[in-house]
C-alpha cells in the first residue's frame, strides 16, 4: 500500500511535467508572405533581459492568420513574436533600433517605448487553456 | 556690448505697455492670453479675410504656411505640455491684394487614437501615457505640430522626434507619414532643416548620443544619410549650418534616463557647460568640439564662416530650460510662470579653438534669416520680442542688425500676441492674435523699415492658437 501511494505520488508529481500542445493563434497579419517567428520564455530574467528562449518556432505565412503549436509542460510563459516579411530571419529595424516589421507579445501586451515586460506578457498554461490568441501589429 | 539706444527703446516700450491702466483692459481678464491655447474644434474652411489697414504690395503673391498645436483637451483630460497639442496647418494665401485663410488638422495616428478614446492619452514631450496606449515607435506619438517645409511639390508637416508628414499643399489633406527610404522609416526628422540657397536640405534626427544626418535634394529626395556619434545626449530642437559645416549645439539639458514623458528624462546640468560640435559637410567623420558656458536654447540663426575660419551664428539663449520644463507645461492649464526670456546672442567659434558669446542686449525668439543668404555672411536677424511681465508671448517684431547694433522693431502693443514672422523678398510676413478682436491677423511689413508698422493688415473671423513656425511659398 505504501509503495502504491508512493508510486501515485511520483505520478502526480510527474504528470504536470508532461508536455501538452499549446496552440498560439496569430491574427492581424496584413502582408501574406514571409513567416511568423515566435520565441517562448519561461522566466522573467530571460524575457526581460535578452536571455535565451525555452523554445523558438517558425511558421510560414499565407493568409491573415497562422497557428503555431508548441509542446510545453504546464507553467507560466511569455512570448515574443514578429512577422518576418522579408524572410531574412531577423526583425527589421531602422538605424535607431525601431522595429520595421510587425511584432507582438503574449497577452497582446504593449511596451513603453521598448519591448513589453514579463509582468504584462506572462500567462499560465494548463490543460484547461490550450489556446493563446495574439494579434500581430 | 549692450547697446544703449536699443536698451532705452526697449525699456520705453516695456514701460508703455506696463503703463496701460488695468481699467483700460476692462472686460478682458488679465489672463486672456489663454486664447493662445484655446482648442480649435475642427478644420477651418477657406475664407476671405477682411482688410483692416493698408494695401498689399502688388508683387507679393503666395502662401504663408504655418503649423502649431491647436487641440489640447478632450473629455476632461488635457495635454501635459504646450508642445503636445495636435498640429494644425494654416494656409494664409495672398493674391492680388486679397488674402484667404484655410486650416486643417494633420491626421496623425495620435489624433485618431485620441479622437476614438475621447481623451488625451498619447504620451508626448510633457504628457504622460494613458492606459493601454500602443507605442511601437515615436511616430505613434507624432503630433506633426512644429513647422512646415515645401519639397518636391508636397508640404511636409514637421515634428522633431519622428517622421515628417506629407500634406497636400492645396487641400491641406494629410497624405501620410513620410519615409525617405524603407530602411529609414520612423527615423526622426527635426522641424528645423537647414536649406542651402540652391535648395539642398540638411537635417538631423536624434536619439540619445546619436544623430542621423539627412541630406536631401532641393526636390526632397534622399541623397545621403549617415549616423554621427555625439559627445552627449542633449535635448536639441534646432541646429545650424554654414556653407561648409553643420553646427550642432549641445546644451547641458541631458537625457540621463529613459522614460515618458520625454521632458522628465532630462536633467539640467549647468556645470557641464554647453558644447558646440562642428562637422564637415563633405566628410561627416571630421568634427571639432568647442566649449562654452552653460545656456539653454530652442532656436538658432543661420551660421556663416569668415576668411580666417571663424564660424559665427546667433541664437536665442536662455539662462536655464525652465520655460520648456515647467512654464510651457503650466500654460495648458492657463497658468503663467515667469521664466528667463531668451536673449539674442552671437556665438563665435574661433579657429584657435576658443568660443565666445556676445549679447545683443535684446530679448528675442523665433530668429529667422533671409533664405537667399543661408550659410553666407549676413548682418540681419528677424525676431519677435517685446515681452511684458506677468504673461507669456511676444508683442513686437523686429530686425536686429549686428553691424549697426540696432533693432528696427514694431510693437503691436499689449493686446496683440506676435507669432513668428518670416522674411520673404523685401518683406516680413507673419500673424498676430488680436486679444480685443479675438481674431488672428495677417500682416506684411517692409523688412527695411519695420518700425513703420504693417504695410497691410487683414483679419480673420476666427482666432487660431499661437503657432510655432512657418514658411512662405511663392505662387
Amino acid at each position: 500500500m505504501f509503495r502504491l501511494l508512493a508510486a501515485a505520488a511520483i505520478l502526480a508529481c510527474a504528470a504536470p511535467a508532461a508536455a501538452a500542445p499549446l496552440t498560439f493563434a496569430f491574427t492581424g497579419i496584413e502582408t501574406p508572405k514571409g513567416a511568423i517567428l515566435m520565441s517562448v520564455y519561461d522566466s522573467e530574467e530571460a524575457f526581460d533581459r535578452g536571455g535565451k528562449p525555452l523554445v523558438s518556432q517558425m511558421v510560414a505565412v499565407a493568409g491573415t492568420s497562422v497557428e503555431i503549436v508548441a509542446d510545453l509542460p504546464p507553467g507560466r510563459y511569455a512570448v515574443k513574436a514578429f512577422h518576418d516579411i522579408d524572410g531574412d530571419g531577423k526583425m527589421g529595424t531602422n538605424p535607431f533600433g525601431i522595429p520595421l516589421e510587425p511584432f507582438a507579445f503574449s497577452n497582446d501586451a504593449v511596451g513603453d517605448m521598448g519591448p513589453a515586460k514579463w509582468t504584462a506578457a506572462a500567462f499560465d498554461f494548463d490543460a484547461a487553456t490550450p489556446r493563446h490568441a495574439i494579434k500581430i501589429r | 556690448m549692450l547697446n544703449r539706444r536699443t536698451f532705452l527703446s526697449h525699456a520705453g516700450l516695456a514701460t508703455a505697455a506696463l503703463a496701460i491702466p488695468e481699467a483700460l483692459r476692462a472686460g478682458s481678464g488679465p489672463a486672456d492670453w489663454r486664447l493662445a491655447l484655446a482648442d480649435v474644434p475642427g478644420d477651418i474652411a477657406t475664407r476671405r479675410l477682411r482688410r483692416v489697414h493698408g494695401r498689399a504690395p502688388a508683387a507679393l503673391k503666395g502662401t504663408l504656411y504655418r503649423n502649431g498645436p491647436a487641440r489640447f483637451r478632450r473629455g476632461g483630460s488635457a495635454s501635459g505640455h504646450w508642445f503636445d497639442g495636435d498640429g494644425m496647418i494654416r494656409a494664409w494665401e495672398i493674391d492680388d491684394g486679397d488674402a484667404r485663410l484655410a486650416a486643417r488638422f494633420v491626421d496623425t495616428p495620435k489624433r485618431r487614437l485620441e479622437e476614438a478614446r475621447g481623451a488625451m492619452v498619447v504620451p508626448g514631450f510633457g504628457t504622460p501615457a494613458g492606459p493601454d496606449v500602443p507605442v511601437s515607435s515615436s511616430d505613434d506619438t507624432n503630433a506633426a505640430n512644429t513647422s512646415v517645409m515645401m519639397a518636391g511639390g508636397k508640404l511636409l508637416a514637421l515634428w522633431e522626434a519622428g517622421s515628417a508628414t506629407e500634406v497636400d499643399p492645396r487641400t491641406l489633406a494629410t497624405l501620410g507619414q513620410k519615409s525617405f527610404s524603407p530602411e529609414l522609416k520612423h527615423m526622426p526628422f527635426l522641424a528645423h532643416p537647414r536649406i542651402e540657397p540652391d535648395g539642398r536640405i540638411w537635417n538631423l534626427g536624434l536619439s540619445g548620443r546619436s544623430a542621423l544626418v539627412w541630406r536631401l535634394s532641393a526636390s526632397g529626395a534622399l541623397e545621403a544619410s549617415q549616423i554621427v556619434p555625439l559627445p552627449r545626449a542633449s535635448y536639441m530642437h534646432d541646429f545650424t549650418a554654414t556653407a561648409r559645416h553643420l553646427v550642432i549645439v549641445l546644451q547641458p539639458w541631458l537625457q540621463d534616463r529613459m522614460g515618458l514623458p520625454y521632458v522628465d528624462s532630462l536633467t539640467w546640468r549647468p556645470e557641464r557647460g554647453t558644447q558646440v560640435m562642428v562637422i564637415d559637410k563633405a566628410d561627416l567623420t571630421r568634427s571639432r568640439i568647442f566649449e562654452l558656458p552653460a545656456f539653454a536654447f530652442f532656436h538658432l540663426g543661420d551660421a556663416w564662416e569668415e576668411a580666417d575660419g571663424t564660424i559665427r551664428f546667433d541664437g536665442c539663449l536662455e539662462a536655464d530650460p525652465s520655460f520648456g520644463s515647467t512654464a510651457a507645461r503650466a500654460m495648458v492649464a492657463g497658468v503663467h510662470i515667469d521664466t528667463p526670456h531668451p536673449a539674442l546672442t552671437m556665438i563665435a567659434l574661433h579657429p584657435g579653438g576658443r568660443a565666445t558669446l556676445t549679447s545683443s542686449g535684446i530679448m528675442a525668439e523665433f530668429p529667422r534669416c533671409d533664405p537667399r543668404q543661408a550659410g553666407l555672411p549676413r548682418t540681419r536677424t528677424v525676431h519677435v520680442g517685446g515681452y511684458i511681465k506677468g504673461a507669456p508671448f511676444a508683442h513686437a517684431v523686429g530686425v536686429w542688425d549686428w553691424a549697426k547694433e540696432r533693432d528696427d522693431a514694431y510693437d503691436f502693443g499689449a493686446r496683440q500676441l506676435v507669432e513668428e514672422f518670416v522674411p520673404h523678398d523685401r518683406w516680413l510676413v507673419g500673424t498676430t492674435i488680436n486679444l480685443d478682436a479675438r481674431a488672428t491677423e495677417l500682416h506684411v511689413l517692409d523688412a527695411a523699415n519695420v518700425a513703420r508698422g504693417p504695410l497691410v493688415t487683414w483679419r480673420a473671423n476666427v482666432a487660431l492658437p499661437y503657432g510655432f513656425h512657418g514658411n512662405f511659398v511663392s505662387a
